[in-house]
């Protein structure tokens, strides 16, 4: 199977299960509007019953603004302009590849999110892997099997990202990155530095990322159980496939991008209360369904790329998994 | 010229020296009729004169410098005594005054530099060339280091000479000095990065005497200079290309045999001399003109990646050039000279006479206003801080403060709309935030970071006392925001004559707070003293708020009492509006001394909201929002309509970690 033949398989694959999209898009949510609700709380009691909510109603109301973030503590600390349209997809980006620290709230958010995931990631791939519909039970079937697999996993996981961004990150943007730059007297010189350690760090990091990705495919479409011997198979995959691997990672990190330059195009901006609010939520909440697409499209991409490499075509090693009838079942087909 | 030319050559350069010391101030205007840097007559006493030779050898970051400076006592009492600064000793190890106070309240430990990035002033010879008539007189060996601030005996930024026969009022004295320096690493905005130098507190520099004696400071961490006005003729020799940008105006410039040249500049009525050096700089000039104004001519000296930026500087430094001339005074220098600094050179945003350094980057967005708000602000010092000419060490808001307010005013007036801009990806992608508009009366006067220091000190206390790490927030902040405030509350046309009259009277002079002071009361013909007091005298915040608005039926009519509160120490006079639903207004005045009152009114309509200031005189109240209330509130609107935004900004960080997955 060639790289693109792979990249629309996947694709395909993610829209023929839209039940996981959909699945996906309400955790998301889920996570995130407890947060939400509480930040409502706290703005609302801020403004209280000051004319100053007017202004912030109907647009942008800067000074109020700062005044609640002076006051502002946890996840309100991170309600600045620039979670305003397109700004907040900068921010989080940004954030991401400078390393930066978010409050404990939403560290805390994003840890339970990602051990959420983890816990759906077999069943997701399951579902990929045999391309047709395994319902509600056998999709949490599949991520009850490899939940305690894939928390394993996760613990070599946190182990080398832990490593690329506690120690590897500093070290290339704190020490390596100063030194480089220390006698620049060019702007631009310093900036392509950056995004020459960008680029560095990046290709690392999406590296380790497609062998954890591989390894979790490997380990659903295998059925293995040891998580070394994924990850050995997983590299294994990758540098005899290496061109189709790395091209379909790039590819799909493609969409990634065209997925976020389209919403740089749309993103509503501050805007009035009221209907506008819900419009622009709505916008919001397709680009983070477009971006949930595009994960998804990830695994299933490389799902249909080691099946179509290594695997037998729409084979997957694990036998369906069928569920015994109860004992009472038996008594009454007796 | 090297260490042993020099001191071969010893003989000669002083009479050099003692010719250039008494060189008349005015010199004839240059071929083509161009500023010439001479004035006549003259604007200032003119009674600290320089007359300077250096040379800088930029691998070694070294200048070796001679001066002779011509300095008459205008106070009414001797001295027997000279106070020098040599301010780049304040970089000369960490044990200084300087280093000791940078460290407070920084967010992190300043990173060592590196050995060839300490600075030091070593003062080689002085000699007293007379007080009128005598022999020379060598004064080296009885130089001493004091530290009248605090003792620090490690601190060397002070330098004292005893006279042997004092300096009596009305008489002069001429003094040569030759020392070597090493350039810097930048501190202060004073140093080297590659091949781009920018030279400034860099030659030992008297201080001045006053009436009640010497005020020399060491040099504090959190504030800057203050000097005597007079004629600099400055003569710098670096390797030969290298642009060279100065105070002044260069009269002169001679190749040497040794592949360096000789730049001499030249400027009357000024109380400090900076220049900069480099072999990469593009060189533009432009033209001021404006009605009522005399012409300047204006010389950029850029960058070569900001080279598209060019007309932005002109522009910036063209709208200040104009409208503080218009509000305050006419420029008289008759040119400018902006330096645009190397990238990391750290001395962009700082100012000097007839000369200042912007600050840019790379990439720049349209309707933000870098580099224009640094362009402006620093221009703008050519007026407080060059023309009016305060202590900085001690009321360094009188400049600060006063041109922040003006940088404020003269930003909304040419740079509309002006929108909040941030900086992504190590803070080299800039982006714009159309829907936050920057507002001059909030922050472009800096009411947040005022907010968040209001109380951290007095602005009374002399600014080298204030800490360092919030100094910044009463200096410039608060000053603006009280100036904003007079000019609300007094009316522009007012404000703008106390400012134009303390401009006149004390231009080319060292006004004191209480002369401003004396100004705002006589030309606005009511005592100002007491707004004084709380705005300068005190480190009270003020904070007016309404705390209770009910509006009940009662007989056919709506009963509507209004509690307004006085929740901050600090008190000013405001006004109370209440709005009913029909639309009537009613406006009350409130002296503002108790700490609440209430108002009740009976009327056939509910009221609908209640303010204090509704028309936002006061800017320093550091609580706005809490100075109305409406009974038809739309927090939980704005809340639901803020908390959604934050979602969709939440959800895309998750799926930032979930990448992890």
């Amino acid at each position: 199977m060639t790289m693109f033949a792979a990249f629309g398989n996947g694709f395909r694959r993610v829209l023929r299960a839209p039940a996981i999209v959909a699945g996906v898009w309400v955790l998301t949510v889920l996570v995130s509007l407890p947060l939400a609700i509480g930040l409502r709380a706290a703005i609302a009691g801020h403004l209280g019953d000051s004319v100053a909510a007017d202004t912030a109603a109907s647009g942008v109301n800067y000074d109020w603004w700062q005044e609640f973030s002076d006051q502002a503590t946890g996840t309100a600390t991170t309600f600045k302009p620039t979670i305003i349209g397109f700004a907040a997809v900068l921010d989080n980006l940004s954030a991401f590849v400078d390393n930066e620290r978010r409050p404990i709230a939403i560290v805390g958010a994003a840890s339970a999110y990602v051990l959420l995931w983890l816990f759906l990631a077999g069943g997701i791939i399951d579902r990929y892997a045999r391309d047709r519909a395994t319902r509600a039970h056998g999709f949490f079937a599949a991520c009850g099997v490899f939940i305690f697999r894939f928390l394993r996993l996760g613990i070599v996981m946190a182990i080398v990202y832990g490593f690329l961004f506690r120690y590897m990150h500093p070290w290339l943007f704190e020490r390596l990155y100063p030194r480089m730059v220390h006698d620049v007297t060019v702007e631009r010189t310093a900036f392509f530095a950056r995004v020459v350690l960008y680029v560095v760090f990046g290709v690392v990091l999406a590296g380790c990322n497609l062998v954890f990705d591989y390894a979790k495919v490997r380990a659903v479409v295998e059925d293995r159980r040891s998580m070394l011997g994924a990850l050995l198979a997983a590299v294994r995959f990758v540098r005899r496939n290496y061109a189709a691997a790395v091209a379909l990672y790039v590819a799909d990190f493609a969409l990634f991008l065209v997925v976020v330059a389209a919403y740089g195009l749309v993103a509503p901006g501050a805007g009035p209360a009221g209907l506008a609010t819900w419009i622009g939520f709505a916008v919001g909440q397709s680009y983070v369904l477009a971006r949930l697409i595009v994960k998804l499209i990830f695994w299933a991409s490389e799902t249909a790329l080691f099946q179509g490499r290594l695997a037998h075509a729409g084979y997957v090693a694990a036998p369906a998994r069928t569920w015994p009838d109860s004992p009472a079942a038996e008594a009454i087909a007796r | 010229m090297t260490e042993r030319q020099e001191v071969r050559m010893r003989p000669v350069a002083l009479a050099v020296l003692i010719a250039c010391a008494v060189r008349p101030a005015s010199i004839a205007a240059q071929p083509g009729g161009g500023p010439t840097g001479a004035i006549a007559p003259p604007l200032s006493p003119r009674n600290a004169n320089y007359s300077i030779d250096a040379r800088l050898d930029p691998g070694s970051r070294t200048i070796t410098g001679s001066e002779a400076i011509t300095w008459r006592n205008i106070t009414s009492r001797p001295t027997s005594e000279l106070r020098f600064h040599l301010y780049w000793n304040a970089w000369r190890n960490a044990r200084s005054t300087w280093l000791r106070e940078a460290q407070l309240g920084a967010a992190r430990p300043r990173p060592q530099p590196r050995e060839a990035d300490w600075a030091r002033m070593d003062v080689t010879s002085i000699m007293l060339l007379g007080t009128g008539d005598g022999a020379p007189v060598d004064l080296t060996a009885s130089k001493r280091f004091i530290a009248p601030d605090d003792g620090n005996p490690d601190d060397e930024t002070v330098l004292e000479v005893p006279l042997a026969q004092a300096v009596a009022p009305g008489g002069s004295a001429t003094i040569s000095i030759r020392w070597t320096a090493h350039v810097p690493r930048t501190f202060a905005r004073t140093g080297a990065i590659g091949n781009f130098f920018f030279i400034a507190q860099w030659f030992p520099k008297l201080g001045v005497l006053e009436e009640t004696g010497w005020n020399c400071h060491q040099f504090h961490a959190g504030t800057e200079f203050f000097s005597d006005y007079g004629v600099y003729d400055v003569s710098m020799t670096v390797p030969r290309g290298w642009v060279v940008g100065a105070t002044g105006v260069e009269r002169q410039t001679r190749d040497n045999p040794d592949g360096t040249t000789t730049h001499r500049f030249y400027q009357e009525d000024v109380h400090d001399f900076a220049w900069t050096t480099s072999p990469d700089f593009l060189v533009r000039t432009a033209r001021f003109e404006a009605q009522g104004l005399p012409p300047v001519e204006m010389r950029l000296l850029l960058q070569p990646e900001h080279a598209s930026q060019a007309e932005r500087h002109f522009d910036a430094t063209r709208t200040t050039l104009k409208h503080y001339g218009q509000w305050y005074g006419p420029y008289p220098y008759g040119h400018i000279t902006i330096v645009d600094p190397a990238y990391q050179s750290g001395s962009g945003g700082m100012e000097y006479p007839t000369l200042f350094t912007a600050g840019t980057r790379w990439l720049v967005l349209p309707s933000v206003t870098t580099p224009e708000g640094v362009t402006v602000h620093e221009a703008g010092h050519q007026f407080w801080y060059g023309i009016v000419g305060n202590n900085e060490f001690e009321d360094a808001w009188m400049d600060e403060g006063f041109n922040t307010f003006s940088t404020a005013r003269a930003i909304a007036q040419d740079y509309d709309p002006n929108y909040l801009a941030v900086r992504y990806f190590g803070g080299f992608i800039p982006w714009r935030l159309t829907d936050v508009v920057i507002r001059r009366e909030t922050d472009g006067n800096r009411l947040d970071g005022y907010r968040r220091a209001a109380k951290s000190d007095a602005e009374s206390t002399p600014s080298y006392q204030y800490f360092p790490g919030t100094g910044g927030a009463i200096t410039y902040n608060k000053t603006a925001l009280w100036l904003n405030t007079m000019e609300r509350w007094l009316g522009w046309p007012t404000l703008q004559k106390i400012m134009a009259t303390h401009f006149v009277r004390w231009r080319f002079r060292h006004p004191r707070p209480q002369d401003f002071f004396d100004v705002a009361s006589e030309v606005s013909g009511r005592d100002l003293g007491p707004f004084f007091d709380q705005v300068y005298r005190s480190s009270n915040t003020f904070d007016y708020g309404v705390q209770e608005l009910t509006s009940t039926p009662l007989g056919g009519e709506f009963r509507t009492n209004v509690v307004v509160r006085r929740y901050g120490e600090a008190i000013f006079p405001v006004d109370v509006a209440v709005t009913f639903r029909n639309g009537e207004r009613i406006v009350e005045h409130w002296r503002g001394r108790s700490r609440w009152k209430l108002y009740t009114y009976d009327r056939a309509a509910q009221a609908l909201e209640a303010e204090v200031d509704p028309n936002r005189v006061l800017l320093l109240d550091v609580n706005y929002t809490n100075n109305s209330r409406t009974l038809a509130p739309k927090g939980p609107q704005a809340a639901t309509k803020w908390a959604a935004k934050w979602m969709v900004w939440l959800e895309d960080a998750l799926l930032s970690y979930g990448f992890f997955v």
